[in-house]
């Protein structure tokens, strides 16, 4: 009886490949350490409500690697970027970040999450050790807390409490001068809301004491209709409101609010109305409103600062928000870093980020720098101005005063028993 | 022999074949368990590992679901409430009291235990979409409960600060190795103690009341008392798995506890079938693989994801495991034909 072959591949060939398949499969970051290119792993929120976040956080950062690896990229390594979606759910934060580090070989993360999504990766970066820059998260406690510290995490986003005096010490000089004392609050009913509305209001009192808060409203997150929130606050005949609502929430609030000419009868602080994101989207932008500084091309008033903000426009057909400035900082600190270090090695650049000084658009005064005590960033623009309905939108800006900031920084860390 | 011997004798063969196929289980999940433990010596790849205790996570939750669904008939749209109660009660445990790991996990069952029998009291009660709806109501009690109550729970932003793993008998939970050989454990040992819940007499009563609770009822059969117990059995094995996700992720945020968590179950079942016991550990391997590889690929995962939920309820209108045991008793009757 002879045998006879079937034509095609043998049972044996194919678990040979089979195996070579796993094999192969098993272990590709061996190939990846020796590799040229230097990969940067990035989860962020592409989907759902707030994937802006996630896309002008990329395109902050496209725009920025670019230039580097134009200019010879980390250390000779050219910077190749993988980003990646999280749902914003916090537990695919971390599973997506470890994926990026274990499987994808990426040697640095940033970690353009926001909030939960943020404390997430940062304990995957607790864990794998690899450097990682939070880009996005204002919480104070991720960097200010003693316990998150890690040395190889750091911060290049705004910060809460830092927001909070400075707005406090604007709205408290406006307050004295044009006597204003009863003071309404409306804020979402989620951390973000309450922590900043209660850190805002404590800096107010303290440059202004006799302020009274008369009324304060908590309008669901992503509320679509405000029509109750508005009328609370007319009856309350309140002289000044402030309000940390953002984004789709804010500009809705305003069209709202509008309808019953609120803004004409009370002083109007909302921290989150100076982005692109809300003063381009409100139908009729009232005068007069009194906003810190998200991002704004106009602020700092510089020629390098203007012409970031149109190239990015140029290029993505819109205008940059306050996440492309922070991701586009990270990856401008990192670069600087890797030159003085004159290495891609992420402990090599996690040690010459610390306390690492450069030039930015988006310094307060042309610089920025990565403090050393606390792996965050300090000495950004911020400051306070007022709306016009038409561009440049918030055409002058009371620049914040940084050492007030940081002596004041200083005492809240102690009171809240961090140093 | 008379016809009572008979009976007896029909009797003890049932118990036979039951202890045979306790037998069998067993050696099955040992068998599955030494193959994932002797995993990580055939690969290095700390992807394969991750994803197993993902999957350690998910598969508990979505099959002690289907002890609700599939088993009793009764369909919760809250049962991630336990899910995320498991991962706050075991985090809040290490953090604040700072006991040991088996201290921690037996205290977040006894925590899981009392809302359980709470919550159950109250919904086994109700049938069909008001009893799914009165579910899916207390878990967005737990849910804004967890988001206000901000001193304890950290609010939105979750239990931050990782959660600390003091060795306990060799076991290092904070070694990842030990990690992935730990969940394993959890999941065929819970695995292992849900099928013979399934196979019990308790477990017949509970399909009995599925088909049809007035008779069962006129049986003499407590039908409140074993809903109530399943209840509260399922949801134990959940909160099993929000322990492993609380450790896999070193924390415990609201998400846990959401609606989409429990949403999540309920489409994992779809995937995998709840005809047999081991089909939504099947589908959520399925559904594991398909939310890995599709977000790699495209930010537009939602479609794909809805397509594929779309194929399989208007398409298949079953799970693929229903698909492969219909397919395998067809060959099995056609070859008993043949002789």
């Amino acid at each position: 009886m002879t045998r006879t072959r079937k034509p095609g591949i043998s049972r044996r060939t194919t678990l040979a490949l089979m195996g070579a398949g796993a094999a192969s499969l098993a272990t590709p970051w061996v190939a990846h350490a020796q590799a040229k290119t230097i990969k940067i792993g990035m989860p962020t929120i592409l989907s759902g409500r707030v994937a802006q976040l996630g896309t002008s956080s990329r395109n902050g950062v496209m725009i920025e690697v670019e230039k580097v690896n134009a200019a010879g990229g980390f250390a000779g390594r050219q910077i190749e970027m993988v980003v990646r979606d999280s749902k914003g759910q916090p537990q695919e934060a971390a599973r997506v970040a470890r994926e990026l580090v274990n499987t994808d070989g990426c040697e640095i993360l940033i970690d353009a999450e926001a909030s939960s999504g943020a404390f997430a990766v940062h304990e995957v970066a607790r864990d794998l050790g690899v450097l990682c820059i939070h880009t996005n998260s204002e919480t104070s406690s991720l960097t200010a807390d003693p316990k998150q510290h890690i040395p190889n995490a750091f911060r290049t986003a705004r910060q809460g409490v830092h927001d909070s005096i400075a707005g406090g010490s604007y709205a408290a000089a406006i307050a004295k001068a044009k006597g204003l004392k009863k003071w309404a609050t409306c804020a979402p009913d989620y951390a973000y809301g309450r922590d900043t509305t209660g850190e805002y209001t404590t800096y107010l009192k303290r440059f202004a004491p006799d302020i009274e808060i008369i009324s304060e409203s908590w309008p669901k997150l992503f509320q679509p209709d405000y029509t109750e929130v508005v009328t609370k606050i007319l009856q309350a005949k309140p002289q000044a409101l402030y309000t940390c609502l953002w984004g789709g929430d804010l500009t809705s609030y305003i069209d709202q609010a509008n309808i019953y000419a609120l803004f004409s009868q009370m002083e109007v602080f909302a921290v989150n109305m100076a982005d692109y994101t809300a003063l381009t989207v409100v139908k009729n932008l009232p005068k007069g409103i009194h906003s810190g500084n998200r991002y704004i091309k106009t602020y700092p008033a510089t020629a390098e600062n203007a012409a970031w903000g149109d190239a990015y426009k140029a290029k993505y057909n819109e205008y940059p928000t306050n996440w492309s400035w922070e991701n586009a900082t990270a990856i401008m600190l990192l670069a600087e870093a890797s030159k003085k270090a004159n290495s891609a090695d992420g402990k090599k650049i996690a040690e010459a980020l610390k306390g690492l000084k450069i030039k930015s658009p988006f310094g307060a005064d042309g610089t920025v720098t990565m403090r050393a005590e606390d792996n965050t960033l300090v000495g950004y623009a911020i400051g306070w101005g007022t709306t016009i309905p038409q561009e440049p939108y918030v055409p002058e800006v009371k620049p914040g005063d940084w050492k007030t900031i940081l002596e004041l920084e200083a005492e809240w860390k102690k009171s809240k028993g961090y140093t | 022999m008379s016809e009572l011997q008979a009976g007896q004798g029909t009797a003890l063969d049932v118990r036979a074949d039951t202890k045979s196929t306790r037998y069998r289980d067993v050696l099955i999940a040992l068998a599955a368990f030494v193959i994932l433990a002797l995993l990580p010596a055939f690969t290095g790849s700390k992807f394969l590992l991750d994803f197993v205790i993902r999957c350690a996570a998910y598969g508990l939750f979505a099959t002690s679901l289907n002890l609700l669904v599939g088993y009793t008939g009764l369909t919760s749209f809250g049962h991630g409430m336990f899910f995320g109660l498991g991962a706050y009660g075991f985090g809040l445990m290490m953090q604040k009291a700072g006991v040991s790991v088996p201290v921690a996990f037996v205290s977040t069952l006894l925590i899981v235990l009392v809302f359980a029998a709470v919550i159950g009291a109250i919904c086994v009660r109700l049938k069909e979409i008001y009893f799914a709806f009165v579910t899916l109501a207390f878990q967005m009690l737990i849910h804004s409960t967890i988001l206000s109550w901000v001193s304890f729970t950290g609010g939105d932003q979750g239990l931050r600060g990782g959660i600390p793993r003091p060795p306990f008998l060799g076991i290092d939970l904070s070694n990842h190795l030990h990690l992935y050989v730990f969940s394993c454990a959890l999941l065929v040992l819970g695995l292992l103690l849900m099928r013979q819940i399934a196979q019990s007499p308790f477990g017949y009563t509970l399909r009995m009341i599925r088909d049809n609770a007035t008779r069962a009822s006129f049986v003499g059969i407590d039908v409140y008392r074993a809903k109530l117990t399943i209840f509260v059995l399922a949801a134990l094995f959940a909160s099993v798995g929000g322990m492993i996700m609380a450790l896999f992720v070193s924390g415990a945020y609201p998400e846990f506890a959401y609606w989409t968590i429990s949403g999540e179950g309920i489409f994992i079942n779809m995937l995998g079938g709840v005809t047999t016991f081991l089909g939504p550990m099947v589908g959520t391997v399925l559904l594991l693989i398909l939310n890995d590889t599709v977000t790699r690929l495209t930010e537009y995962h939602g479609i794909v994801l809805g397509i594929v939920i779309l194929f399989f309820a208007i398409g298949l209108r079953k799970g693929l495991m229903d698909f492969a045991w219909e397919w395998y008793v067809q060959r099995r009757d056609a070859a008993k034909e043949r002789g």
